[in-house]
């Protein structure tokens, strides 16, 4: 079969454009046929399956569209299906306990679609300029997401997210001016055949990998990650967990493998130290399940970061570490999500029992919590295990040293989970019987049997990976 | 298909198997849970003993070897083999496991369906451990075991159970995390060496590391399996966890789980970087020996039964890797049977004092005494397994604590004579306690009534009684298959060249020199 370039990028692009397509008719349609409001949810998820569906084994090539701004090839396609996966379940958990108050569903599902069709571009992103306009049109969405609820503690999330981000993004910006200034093109593939070797241009780069950082939630730039996990909506705040972070990770990546050492890289490794520290430390003191779970989503950022030092090979490592956290992410705020009676989500200390009343639920927590400590057989084990594999390979011991020191820390913190699910009895008060979650249950047995599975299983998953990491 | 046509892989997925198909059978049907998980035990142990069957006991190689190409990028495959130390290991467990099964019956009344899915969960880890041939797939099975022990310690445990749990959880955790990036440097440094990836253990002995690189990774592997055995330091979480684990739990984390430590010695540690382990040897087993006559010591100071047992193990143990820092073929020999005769042995006192809880309710020593006259057989059986952990001749302790210390007395002469204090100091305290428990008067009302051993506790220890005299009178038939391996863990620590195999011939217990 000949290469047909029209045909290839047409394919590749329906997703997308079937979404940006679906965020208008939520938003519009609405507001002329009556009938349509309150279903958005139902057409969104069905948009994002078409849009799946549409996914195919790509063909090895890569295109570059619209003047090398997107570069859409094999990985693009595995982040793309990874995008849209995460919108899909996190539309499944909107469905299942509307966090919109009522009359706005048609905004929240935009939003979400806008975020994501950001995300989308972030990940193809074949330039500086485009990615950090895409990096807006993902950040924008997302605070306004964070707010939906316009109550007290949505709001305060909503509002230091964009405080903070704000300020991310302006370091991105300036860090752009300056290269600007140096560089006569921007795009990845000339920046990395332009030996960045002047103080200038190093600041720069370091003002856009600071920018990229807050995204990805790495210490000291992870400041809003825990308030904003705790007071947006939860389905938005896995959403973040999952998606925000791996849009942040490809742009950090796309900068980190322009340089092979020198300072950046020596910078990036005192990053990735702290927040593998700083993050694990912090998340033991907490005594709400989100905060928690914003803590741990800034461990496994740098995590992440210890893979970069892996060359290709960590670079593969992460594209099969960002599902795996996803999963055990999304699950676990699934369940949050069916457990909580108020925005701020339960206190750890309010799954007492949980082991007894809903042992299906409880089981899921805990194979979720497993995986994220990196415990075998559960997929985290294997994510850590391929993530840590390349940096030792490529030399930075220590560094893994201390990453699997403070895993070994966050056992703690993921066990005490597990502790009060199993160990302690449930409060003498009956609880109230719960609101029917059916649609998020699902969701998060679904994910239940992804990390079961994609960790002894992982060979299909590693080897779309491996294949995704060569059209780097 | 071939996973479950190799005798040997079969045995390592079918609890896992077994443990998932118990969760088809509804959660109040607390018989057929039971039966279930008996059958599955026993079938299991059947296969096992068709392992035993076909074992040709004058090879050193590794035996039914399977290997699949399972993660082919990291050079990572399903690949497990058996030779005469992990056929022991192997066998050992799953005849525990019926026992530990029976012996659960009366005293898990809470969830049975999660407790026996978990016990069957954490067969197939135990077995696999054994039975891994790959270093990934070795340290896959040597931490999924956490999560069902830690349950079971954490949920179906005594009053302190949940401390116990997490403690035995993030100890050994703790001990491994460093022992996973030492995989890590060793695969990637066979890489670098040959330009392939792999993890295959028999492959990696031949790694070309330097001195220094083989200190650092034997210190980090050496720390994993030193918190498992446990030796002195590292042993504080075992009290604990031997504690207030239920009798199944105790008996399997004693029996089998303390002997992967050591059998991650024999396995990995001192094969794979032996320069390293000679400079590590003498300490380990000084430590070894500390933990000998510490363990005996405060085993005589507990007015607690289980806490007294859990310490003696501390204490066994420490002979265990005095044999096995030896690097001397009747001390190695010993140190391996001594690990199936401490699974046996110790095994059974948790049982006997798991009879008596069932019964009382309490496990300190002064609550009991005169037992001798309303329990007979209970009196009987304790008797003979007291024995046998003190090492009295005839035996099955004796053999191997004997083989130690003579093997090694020949490479560490203080070290051995000091251990052999351990073995007088076993007497003093297990006899003293039996004394206490089974003689004297009956002075407590409550003990007048107690019900002597019903059928289904015989048939739980008179198993275990049979092997305790059986390899007492007869030990070369188990230890005949160990001697190649051990043969070989020696060649490859490189201490000397293993004497040719006739001059290795042990022949005690009565059996004619060859």
């Amino acid at each position: 079969m000949t290469f047909d370039p029209v045909a290839y990028a047409s394919a590749a692009l329906a997703g997308p454009l079937l979404l940006v397509l679906a965020a208008f008719c939520c938003l519009l349609l609405p507001l002329f046929f009556k009938g349509l409001r309150g279903v958005q949810g139902m057409i969104s998820l069905g948009a994002v399956l078409v849009a799946l569906a549409f996914f195919r084994h790509a063909p090895p090539a890569q295109l570059a569209l619209f003047s090398g701004a997107l570069q859409v090839s094999p990985l693009s396609a595995y982040l793309w299906a990874f995008a849209m996966g995460v919108l899909a379940l996190f539309i499944a958990l909107s469905l299942a306990r509307p966090p919109a108050p009522e009359g706005s569903e048609g905004e929240y599902y935009f939003l979400a679609f806008m975020a994501v069709i950001g995300l989308l571009v972030m990940m193809a992103a074949g330039d500086l300029f485009t990615a950090f306009i895409a990096l807006e049109l993902l950040s924008l969405p997302v605070y306004a997401l964070a707010g939906i609820r316009r109550s007290k503690p949505g709001i305060e999330a909503a509002y230091k997210y964009f405080m903070l981000g704000a300020f991310g993004s302006g370091m991105t910006v300036m860090g752009i001016a300056v290269l600007n200034a140096l560089y006569p093109s921007l795009d990845f593939v000339s920046l990395k055949a332009a030996a960045p070797a002047d103080p200038l241009a190093l600041a720069g780069f370091l003002l856009v990998m600071s920018g990229f950082a807050f995204k990805t939630a790495l210490v000291p730039f992870h400041m809003w990650v825990p308030d904003a996990y705790e007071g947006a909506p939860t389905q938005v705040s896995a959403f973040m967990g999952a998606a925000v972070k791996a849009g942040g990770v490809v742009l950090l990546w796309r900068v980190f493998s322009l340089f092979d050492g020198g300072p950046v890289r020596e910078i990036f490794w005192w990053l990735t130290v702290i927040t593998a520290v700083f993050a694990n430390l912090a998340a033991l003191g907490q005594s709400g399940l989100k905060r928690l779970l914003a803590y741990s989503s800034v461990a496994h950022a740098g995590y992440i970061a210890v893979a970069f030092f892996g060359g290709t090979r960590g670079w593969e490592a992460v594209l099969y570490y960002l599902p795996v956290y996803a999963m055990a992410t999304i699950g676990a705020f699934g369940v949050t999500l069916i457990l909580e009676k108020d925005e701020k989500g339960p206190k750890i200390e309010d799954l007492a029992g949980l082991g007894r009343t809903r042992p299906w639920l409880a089981a899921a927590m805990a194979a979720f919590m497993f995986s994220l400590a990196g415990v075998p057989p559960l997929a985290g084990f294997f994510a850590k295990f391929y993530a840590f594999s390349g940096a030792v390979a490529g030399g930075y011991t220590s560094l893994v040293v201390i990453a699997v020191i403070m895993s070994a820390v966050s056992v703690f913190y993921y066990l005490r989970v597990t502790v009060i699910m199993y160990m302690k009895p449930a409060p003498a008060e009956a609880a109230a019987e719960p609101r029917p979650t059916g649609l998020a249950e699902a969701v998060v047995f679904l994910m239940a049997a992804g990390v079961l599975a994609a960790g002894l299983l992982s060979r299909p998953l590693l080897a779309l990976a491996a294949e995704a990491a060569r059209w780097f | 298909m071939e996973l479950l046509t190799n005798p040997l892989s079969l045995t390592v997925l079918l609890p896992a198997l077994a443990g998932l198909g118990i969760f088809a059978i509804p959660r109040g049907n607390a018989a057929a849970l039971k039966g279930y998980a008996l059958a599955a035990s026993l079938v299991i142990f059947a296969l096992s003993l068709r392992l035993w069957a076909g074992f040709n006991p004058d090879l050193a190689a590794m035996q039914f070897a399977l290997d699949k190409p399972w993660l082919p990028s990291f050079g990572i495959s399903y690949s497990v083999g058996l030779d005469g130390i992990s056929l022991l290991m192997v066998l050992l467990t799953t005849f525990l496991m019926p026992v530990s099964v029976l012996a659960s019956f009366n005293y898990i009344k809470e969830s049975p369906r999660a407790y026996y899915a978990a016990l069957l969960f954490l067969e197939a880890g135990m077995v696999g451990v054994f039975a891994a041939a790959d270093l990934f797939v070795f340290f896959l099975f040597w931490e999924a075991m956490l999560i069902p022990m830690y349950f079971l310690i954490g949920v179906w445990g005594g009053p302190r159970r949940v401390y116990a749990a997490l403690k035995f959880f993030i100890y050994t955790m703790a001990g491994s995390v460093l022992m996973f990036a030492a995989i890590l440097w060793v695969a990637a440094a066979h890489h670098t060496a040959t330009g392939a990836w792999t993890f295959n253990i028999p492959a990696l002995y031949a790694g070309a590391l330097t001195v220094q690189a083989q200190f650092w990774l034997f210190a980090a592997f050496a720390l994993a399996f030193a918190v498992k055995v446990p030796l002195f330091p590292f042993h504080t979480w075992l009290p604990d966890a031997h504690v207030e684990a239920p009798t199944a739990g105790s008996v399997l984390l004693a029996g089998v789980l303390l002997k992967m430590g050591v059998y991650g010695y024999l396995r990995l540690a001192v094969p794979m970087f032996p320069q390293a382990a000679q400079t590590f040897a003498p300490w380990l087993a000084g430590l070894g020996v500390v933990g000998v006559i510490y363990g005996s010591l405060v085993a005589w100071s507990q007015r607690d039964m289980k806490k007294m047992v859990a310490y003696s193990s501390v204490a066994h143990l420490g002979t265990v890797m005095l044999g096995v820092m030896a690097f001397e073929p009747a001390a190695v020999a010993g140190a391996v049977l001594q690990m199936v005769n401490h699974g046996l042995s110790t095994g059974a006192l948790f049982l006997l004092v798991g009879v008596l809880y069932e019964r009382r309710h309490t496990r300190l020593i002064e609550d009991y005494g005169g037992l001798a006259k309303v329990m007979p057989g209970f009196a009987a059986v304790f008797m003979i397994v007291t024995l046998s952990s003190v090492g009295l001749p005839g035996l099955n302790g004796f053999i191997g604590e004997v083989l130690v210390l003579f093997g090694s007395f020949r490479v560490y002469p203080w070290l051995a004579g000091a251990a052999v204090a351990g073995v007088i100091l076993s007497a003093v305290y297990m006899l003293g306690m039996y004394q206490q428990v089974v003689f004297g008067p009956l002075r407590h009302t409550e003990n007048k009534i107690l019900r002597d051993l019903d059928l289904r506790e015989w048939l739980y220890l008179l198993p275990l009684l049979v092997f305790i005299v059986l390899i007492g009178v007869r030990p070369n038939p188990f230890l005949r298959p160990v001697l190649p391996a051990v043969n070989a863990y020696i060649t490859l620590s490189g201490a000397r060249p293993a004497p040719p195999s006739p001059a290795v011939n042990i022949a005690v217990g009565g059996e004619e020199r060859k």
